[in-house]
């Protein structure tokens, strides 16, 4: 009998359909029977520094409504996964068991094996952070899941971000920038075909890399789901590569449920950001 | 007639605890600034590790923080290599966001920084709800 639990996926993730897809997918051929839960009535309240009654206003709503699901929680999000530990459960008890997906992918790595069934030919390169990895050992645990697809070469990683991902640099676009940077440069001087994010706060900046052509870009879930055989599309990279021609992917249908407006002016700008790239050659 | 916690109230409790046991434990000996990756992006000038701990230390007190200061307050990434860097088990990733939330004005403090939220962050997140999810989903899921 399989076990139920909550996929608490988060907020910004919602981005990509394809892994919170692929990740339900993964979670019930591991023996699970996942209940997704995530988007803005789910928010942690970590982007509420500016008003902690707001965000103690979120934990105690977002921790009522896990409480009430009776299940264990498997987590995607990070900055979820973290706000929890340190502040979430500080302000609204917590009675369930809580699992961040690294976790228990990495501990039922036995039963994963075996389900990475097609090849997966790339040399890839590592994209981390230092932060974070002292609650979840990401840094350690992802190499070693990569490590399971049959083709995919794990390369050294010779660089480490500062933060604990890359979507808390949005303000600070010269830190950010020589991530970007520093990536590249790391990635391609180490013979690798591919950068793999652990994240996908890093997965949507690091993107605009492969839509700039600068090196492609994966998140570590879709490697797992293209060796699973997954049929998921990334549409995420697909509208970041096309950039305008994104509105003419997305199509009028889709556009209307947000409006045009708003996707001109909050969305499309978005799939239209390039990184600032220097020169990434790294004989230079 | 029984009164309701204001909105918040556990959490700001325990944030207040932190902020007093942090105040309580540091020594001012700034190895945490001096070990941040962060602190080379501040656009306040560099400053002495230990002065620009106290003014950190000055922000959790909730009075006015220095600017070097509050320019390291406004580049900590949580990149936590603070943490083991600190002889007293302060926690000064704990000491920096704490610093942020009330330098930001979130503890009911006047605020020191002006917050950079973006207005369209949960419409966005909203608005790619409904491109990547099926009608149902959306129902489900979210």
């Amino acid at each position: 009998m399989s076990e139920e639990v909550t996929f608490w996926y988060g907020c910004n993730v919602l981005r990509h359909g394809d892994i919170i897809h692929s990740c339900l997918d993964i979670l019930r051929a591991l023996g699970y029977e996942p209940s997704p839960v995530g988007g803005v009535d789910y928010c942690c309240g970590t982007v509420k520094d500016a008003n902690q009654s707001a965000a103690g206003g979120m934990a105690t709503r977002t921790v009522g409504k896990l409480n009430a699901r009776g299940t264990p929680v498997v987590v995607w999000c990070p900055s979820c996964h973290s706000h929890m530990h340190e502040f979430m459960q500080q302000g609204a008890e917590r009675r369930f068991d809580m699992s961040y997906l690294v976790e228990l992918l990495h501990a039922k790595r036995a039963q994963l094996a075996p389900l990475l069934l097609h090849e997966v030919p790339l040399r890839v390169f590592l994209h981390q952070h230092v932060g974070f990895n002292d609650l979840v050992p990401v840094n350690r645990m992802v190499p070693e899941l990569l490590a399971l697809i049959p083709g995919v070469k794990v390369l050294e990683p010779t660089y480490t971000a500062p933060g604990y991902m890359c979507a808390s640099f949005a303000a600070l676009p010269k830190a950010l920038e020589d991530i970007h940077n520093n990536t590249v440069r790391a990635a391609k001087a180490a013979g690798a075909d591919a950068v793999v994010t652990i994240f996908h706060q890093c997965y949507r900046e690091l993107v605009g890399l492969d839509a700039a052509g600068a090196i492609s870009v994966y998140n570590y879930i879709q490697l797992i789901a293209r060796s699973m055989g997954l049929p998921y599309e990334d549409e995420y990279k697909a509208w970041k590569r096309a950039g305008d021609g994104a509105t003419e992917l997305i199509g009028a249908e889709r556009i209307a449920k947000v409006g045009v407006q708003f996707y001109e002016r909050a969305i499309l700008p978005e799939l239209k950001k390039r990184p600032k790239l220097q020169n990434s050659d790294p004989g230079s | 007639m029984s009164t309701r916690a204001p909105i918040g109230q556990r959490l700001k409790e325990y944030e207040q605890q932190e902020a007093e046991r942090i105040l309580g434990a540091c020594t001012r000996c700034g190895k945490c600034y001096e070990v941040c990756p962060m602190a080379q992006y501040s656009k306040a000038p560099r400053g002495d590790s230990k002065a620009v701990v106290g003014g950190v230390l000055a922000v959790l007190r909730g009075e006015a923080g220095t600017p070097e200061a509050l320019g390291w307050i406004g580049v900590c990434t949580r990149s936590g290599v603070c943490v083991p860097a600190c002889p007293e088990n302060v926690n000064p990733k704990m000491m920096m966001r704490l610093a942020r939330m009330t330098a930001l004005g979130g503890r009911d403090r006047p605020a020191q920084l002006t917050p950079k939220e973006d207005p369209d962050y949960f419409d966005r997140v909203r608005a790619f709800a409904k491109l990547q999810l099926t009608d149902d989903e959306l129902k489900e899921w979210t």
